[in-house]
């Protein structure tokens, strides 16, 4: 049977009921792309489609797979031409041959999506209108086990790894006809009491980012934890205000992964006479500090030491030194799903030891690991509500990596702005990476 | 300025494009990808090509499809090499054995490009464990989870399309059109882009700029836009 133009905007309307408000839900395209038109805006669903946009927002390809391989997709909603009873798929888009079939975004999305919902599997419209399989035939494997929800526009099958089990019916259809018009009786069992297929679109808010100071955006950073920090040569750039905070709430025992450790008050670009940076200094000297993992951990000047470096003399904390590219490589796998590149920065020098070497191509390379972490306190120049930031100058430099990487990102800006004043096209650092977000107190200056 | 990126016509901008050599195709559309460079490739007559893309006909362009209709393309890799089971010119001359397909993830050839483009000589990841798309590849497990090892992609050619261009090649686009041209900018010995709109050096807001001059060898204007 064709799929008609009723049949998929309710398919799509009860594909869109499986969607949280804020989620993050990638697209394959196709029929996929119709559940984005279904879901109310209110809803602020972030849409990532195969074109590497983001609710508008252009990403280049590599920053589009990086969300969907980085574990930011929440729901992924596929059209493919079979599902297996064991949740496997195959892609839509076949070939007479398997190899050479084209994956397009399916099997990043089944890798990389922390679930998956298929569309009414089809392969071809004078085949069954639904084909549920229990194994499959020939055909290349784009997803596996991956599949927990198959919808049609009359009723919804769950994989239960040996067969499915019809969950949901039409209120105007029968699961014993459906299951024989299509012929699924091989491969589908119906649950005892099928719920009725609901088709109204959902409804609910996300809950906000928006904190009123940096006590509460900060209120659950417990001891012990990883924060990433950002922090240049000079004082531009860093979270003061967020850094302050953190003093005040008094966490121990931190990790911080950071540039420098905090040489912006030794340095002190830019200082005004008379005043001192705040930087990672402040938490240093307040004992909270165990471990740092830095390019720049000490000050340029050998008589006037950073307060990392006195406590690092005095046995107080730990170091991992890292150079600044693989610093920021580490960062910005970490976000991207990737777990471990080679390099060839440092092979064959100190950073080199107790790490895999290997030669490719002629060129020595080592192999180094992505970095993640809990928090990441950074800075931006502007955010909307939906966390969207933009950054000015040389302060966007760690800061827009460090972003994708932490589990929680709270981010301290000038200014705060109502969706659609940030121009799609300027925007950085997309709001999917940004959980918290503080406006800089007024008359707050960054100085001490 | 001592010299100059920008190109007079298209086929000057792709000239010197040798048999054999590896040219990455920028855009998934028509406005998206540089159709300009592409006409002039197809009158060009380098052969034995490799075709990197993402599939750039969905609405209708023609350009690739014919590059390997005329014999010119040996090898096309790409996560839509062609689209669906009666997909034309590509799966035919690939069942008579006369071009290769290499069918990549979507994410893993961005990937493969930005790892060229940034000195990565190889990534471990996810994408594709347990499918066809780990055969033949090293496979390791970390943190008891399966990976894979993907190598950079590096090309001789980028034939690329963005919005505008300043003199020394700092490049915006528009949209969509950013996906893979940004990635494929980074990841070939020579860039070529064919851009609306071309300005002076400064033209462009520097926060704005995605990609820097230094990934871009030569400019040329799009068919069909207006003189500046």
């Amino acid at each position: 049977m064709p799929l008609t133009e009723t049949s998929a905007f309710k398919i799509a309307r009860r594909a869109a009921r499986e969607i949280a408000p804020g989620a993050v839900v990638a697209l394959d395209r196709g029929l996929p792309e119709l559940v984005a038109r279904v879901t109310p805006e209110s809803m602020g669903v972030w849409f990532l489609r195969a074109d590497g946009t983001l609710n508008g927002i252009p990403l280049s390809a590599a920053d589009a797979a990086a969300i969907v391989r980085g574990g930011y997709v929440d729901l992924a909603i596929v059209h493919p031409a079979q599902v297996t009873a064991d949740g496997r798929f195959v892609g839509r888009l076949y070939a007479r041959d398997a190899s050479i079939a084209p994956p397009g975004i399916g099997v990043d999305l089944a890798s990389g999506a922390r679930r998956i919902i298929a569309l009414h599997p089809q392969i071809n419209e004078d085949e069954p209108e639904i084909c549920l399989a229990s194994h499959l035939l020939e055909r290349p494997v784009d997803g596996v086990g991956g599949i927990d929800r198959v919808i049609a526009d009359c009723a919804v099958f769950e994989p239960q790894g040996t067969e499915f089990v019809l969950s949901e019916i039409a209120t105007d259809r029968q699961a014993d006809d459906v299951v024989a018009d299509s012929d699924l009786s091989e491969v589908v069992s119906i649950s005892d009491y099928p719920a009725a297929m609901d088709f109204t679109v959902p409804s609910g808010t996300p809950e906000s980012k928006v904190h009123a100071d940096g006590a509460s955006a900060l209120h659950d950073l417990p001891d012990g934890v990883t924060v990433f920090i950002d922090g240049f040569g000079g004082p531009g750039g860093m979270a003061h205000y967020l850094l302050m905070s953190l003093r005040d709430r008094g966490s121990r025992g931190l990790t911080i992964v950071s540039n420098t450790a905090g040489i912006a008050r030794v340095v002190s670009f830019g200082t005004p006479p008379g005043r001192t940076a705040i930087d990672h200094s402040v938490l240093i000297e307040n004992g909270q500090v165990a471990k740092a993992i830095a390019s720049f951990p000490v000050s340029p000047s050998v008589s006037r030491p950073s307060e990392f470096e006195l406590a690092y003399r005095r046995g107080e904390v730990d170091l991992e030194l890292v150079p600044q590219g693989t610093l920021a490589e580490r960062l910005r796998a970490g976000g991207a799903g990737i777990r471990a590149f080679y390099t060839p920065t440092g092979a064959g020098t100190l950073i080199a030891e107790g790490k895999e070497s290997r030669t490719i191509d002629g060129r020595d390379y080592i192999l180094e690991y992505g970095l993640r972490a809990d928090f990441a306190i950074i800075r931006a120049h502007k955010a909307d509500i939906n966390g969207n930031l933009i950054y000015r100058g040389t302060s966007r430099n760690f800061n827009a990596v460090m972003a994708p990487a932490a589990r929680v990102t709270i981010v301290e800006v000038d200014e705060i702005v109502e969706p659609g004043q940030l121009d799609p096209e300027e925007i950085v650092t997309p709001g999917v990476f940004v959980q918290r977000i503080v406006k800089r107190p007024d008359g707050f200056t960054g100085y001490e | 300025m001592a010299f100059s990126k920008l190109y007079d016509t298209h086929d000057a901008a792709v000239a010197d494009v040798r048999d054999g050599a590896t040219i990455l195709v920028g855009g998934v559309a028509k406005s998206n990808e540089p159709s300009g460079l592409l006409s002039a490739l197809l009158r060009h007559d380098a052969t034995d090509l490799t075709i990197v893309c993402d599939f750039s006909g969905w609405d209708g362009s023609e350009t690739i499809p014919r590059l390997v209709k005329d014999g010119r393309v040996s090898r096309i890799i790409s996560p839509y090499p062609f689209l669906g089971a009666h997909g034309g010119v590509i799966p035919e001359l690939w069942e008579l054995g006369d071009i290769e397909v290499v069918a990549v993830p979507h994410g893993t050839l961005a990937e493969r490009l930005r790892a060229a483009g940034a000195g990565i000589g190889g990534v471990f990841i996810t994408t594709g464990v347990g499918t066809r798309f780990d055969m033949d590849k090293e496979s390791r497990s970390i943190d008891g989870v399966g990976h894979v090892l993907e190598t950079p992609l590096r090309a001789d050619f980028a034939l690329l399309r963005c919005h505008r261009a300043d003199g020394v090649g700092n490049l915006v686009y528009r949209g969509a059109q950013r996906g893979w041209n940004s990635v494929m900018a980074t990841a070939a010995r020579t860039t070529v882009v064919e851009s609306d709109e071309i300005g002076e050096p400064g033209a462009i807001n520097p926060e704005l700029v995605i990609t820097p001059g230094i990934y871009v060898n030569r400019i040329v204007r799009a068919a069909g836009a207006p003189a500046v």
